[in-house]
């Protein structure tokens, strides 16, 4: 069976080489303490916290073939998101990963399709960049944060980029920080929380949010994929509706409850549990349900397609939708 | 069959009464906004008080015949947990709470049991309260936030009050006061309660669990409301974050969702799916009636609804509305 990966990140080797060579990368630094080292700049300390982040295409491919993925679905490592660095310097650096992420998909078509990064903090500027990705540079779409300096997506301003995506039939796929989430900025840094609780905290919060703000409702076409199985989202969509039965400001947007939205969205299949997969795909439908495997992070298992394959709850025909087709028919690879 | 509900919330009498006319009740006031809607006013925060929070006990127990329930294990409102406080005036309040529930449960033994309030910011405070409502008053526990002044339970300060917890059998309830973890990042669409309480629910149970606390209490007991939130659909996610940390860091000996059926669950998750998840996640004996009376997010008919389900046995509904309680509680 083929095996496409929507989730996979991308740290990119002009980073690297600028890195190797003592310099920066757009005020991007290397920094070691003790035997940690961290990509430090724009006011972040990004931990280098799998080796593997560094692979040039050949070694990803020779990994990829080793836990038996077809094709990367290829985005950025989203802590290098360049939302709060100067708009001139984030057009350039969104430009320069664009464009090498690009030149992976042509070298080898068969194995890699790619999303652009944005530089969010100028609407009309990510609007010609997503613009260039998709129709120059043959990318399938973006990826995005859960915010943008702050902003949430339902800020009417983002609208026109929500328009643009859709009539370019651009896949946008929305990926939290690890690090600097909701737990981490209002709560807590101990036991690793930020990433273990607060990425599907902003998984559930922007599959709200999308809902929520109209945005679904707006743009019927609109093609979005959500990290981390949505997080919660679908486990809770019955306290939304509730919500949205019970409150008038949980209604100025739509006029279907939250979860007649709920399989608008694709989600990849991260819900680390099978009962958690089956219930995604109970709650949404084995159609909007894909392979994201969080590549280079993941240490759960050896093989993203082997793991679907082992699932005795899973019908056939389901891990195939899930495996291949459906990211096959979505992204038109 | 029964019914006993753990998560009925309590606006006491006391409070009506000295608000009545303008005055404050332990610095907090009480307004009418132009619709007729009551608002309770503490320092800076203002929050608006559902019509039938103001119902006297025997009001109370009429509805309670309308739903169905026969016993409501009452939890004082959350929006008078007053941990930002002055102590004094939190352990006032909360004492003076504490007794109204006291007098509820000696007037009408058969039908109301007690949680406390309890001063939190204080903690030789809070657990002389709650061995005060446990030992004199006949508490069953006590209701507290998911947060002190922005302070996570798993505070090493809070140890104290876990292991008198566990020492007195106090069950403890959690629920959210104030703004949850997603009201500074979005307040529309209602999103602060419906994604927040169980954000800051999920929060609990990790930071309970990761940080030692289920370890060094292993008979403390623990009712996460609504659901315990994200807690048991996540708990597969924080196995993978458990097990990046170095065994010698760990706080926790067991991977977190071996921790789930350590923890009791309201059942109030909406849908019959989502009960069903739960729990097939945490055990049968640990989902337990819970309905949020009296407020909006509340089930219209929340007997009726356990009862109509179809996946749900009639074994595992008579433990969710009342054998389970009956065990835990001792009632």
């Amino acid at each position: 069976m083929k095996h496409i990966d929507v989730h996979a990140h991308l740290a990119p080797q002009v980073l690297w080489q600028a890195l190797d060579n003592g310099g920066d990368w757009h005020g991007m630094r290397h920094e070691a303490r003790g035997e940690l080292e961290f990509i430090v700049g724009h006011g972040k300390r990004i931990l280098i916290n799998s080796p593997k982040i560094r692979y040039t295409p050949e070694q990803r491919l020779a990994d990829m073939d080793a836990e038996g993925t077809d094709v990367q679905v290829v985005s950025i490592h989203t802590p290098l998101f360049p939302y709060h660095w100067e708009t001139g310097e984030a057009v350039q650096a969104s430009k320069e990963v664009n464009d090498e992420i690009a030149d992976m998909t042509k070298r080898w078509p068969d194995r890699f399709a790619g999303l652009a990064t944005l530089p969010l903090q100028n609407v009309d500027a990510a609007i010609d960049e997503l613009e260039r990705s998709v129709k120059t540079l043959g990318l399938k779409g973006a990826e995005l944060d859960m915010v943008v300096n702050g902003l949430n997506w339902d800020e009417p301003h983002f609208l026109p980029l929500f328009k643009a995506a859709e009539s370019l039939g651009a896949l946008l796929f929305f990926h939290p920080q690890p690090q600097d989430n909701i737990v981490a900025v209002e709560r807590t840094l101990r036991y690793g929380l930020p990433n273990s609780v607060g990425v599907v905290m902003e998984d559930a919060l922007v599959v709200a949010t999308l809902i929520c703000g109209g945005i679904l409702d707006q743009c019927p076409n609109l093609k979005v994929c959500i990290a981390h199985g949505g997080g919660g989202a679908c486990f809770a969509m019955g306290r939304l509706d509730h919500g949205w039965q019970v409150r008038s400001e949980a209604r100025v947007n739509i006029l279907k409850p939250p979860s007649a939205y709920q399989n608008q969205i694709y989600y990849d299949f991260l819900t680390s549990s099978e009962a958690g997969l089956r219930f995604l795909i109970d709650s949404v439908g084995a159609d909007h349900v894909v392979i994201g495997s969080d590549w280079p992070f993941v240490g759960w298992d050896p093989s993203p397609g082997g793991w679907l394959a082992s699932l005795q709850s899973l019908s056939a025909e389901e891990k195939e939708k899930i495996a291949w087709k459906n990211l096959e028919a979505l992204l038109g690879i | 069959m029964r019914s006993i509900d753990f998560h009925a919330h309590l606006t006491p009498q006391c409070f009506w009464r000295a608000t009545e006319s303008g005055g404050d009740w332990h610095g907090i006031k009480r307004e009418q906004d132009a619709r007729g809607r009551q608002i309770v006013v503490s320092g800076t925060s203002r929050g608006q008080l559902p019509p039938k929070s103001s119902w006297t006990p025997e009001q109370r127990l009429a509805d309670m015949e309308s739903l169905g329930v026969d016993i409501h294990v009452v939890s004082p409102f959350s929006g008078f947990y007053n941990y930002e406080l002055d102590a004094s005036l939190a352990l006032a309040s909360s004492r003076e709470t504490n007794d109204e529930i006291r007098q509820m449960m000696m007037s009408w033994p058969d039908r109301f049991h007690g949680l406390a309030t309890l001063p939190m910011q204080d903690v030789p405070a809070a657990v002389a309260e709650l061995e005060r409502v446990m030992v004199e008053l006949e508490f069953k526990g006590a209701v507290i936030d998911d947060k002190v002044n922005g302070k996570l339970l798993d505070e090493p300060e809070f140890m104290p009050f876990w292991k008198a917890a566990e020492q007195l059998g106090a069950v403890i309830l959690f629920h959210q006061g104030g703004e949850t973890i997603v009201d500074r990042r979005i307040k529309r669409y209602h999103l602060p309660n419906s994604v927040g309480n169980l954000a800051d629910r999920t929060l609990t149970f990790a930071s309970l669990v990761m940080g030692g606390v289920m370890d060094a209490c292993p008979d403390l007991r623990i009712c996460l409301s609504h659901g315990g939130g994200y807690a048991c659909y996540g708990a597969g996610r924080m196995d993978r974050g458990w097990e990046r940390i170095p065994a010698s860091d760990r706080l926790a000996t067991q991977p977190p969702s071996q921790y789930l059926n350590r923890f009791y669950y309201d059942c109030i998750v909406y849908t019959e799916q989502a009960l069903r998840f739960l729990i097939d996640s945490v055990g049968i004996d640990r989902v337990v009636f819970g309905t949020d009376w009296p407020y909006d997010m509340a089930q219209d008919w929340p007997v009726s609804w356990i009862l109509a389900m179809d996946s749900i046995t009639r074994e595992e509904k008579d433990a969710i509305l009342w054998q389970n309680l009956e065990n835990l509680l001792g009632i």
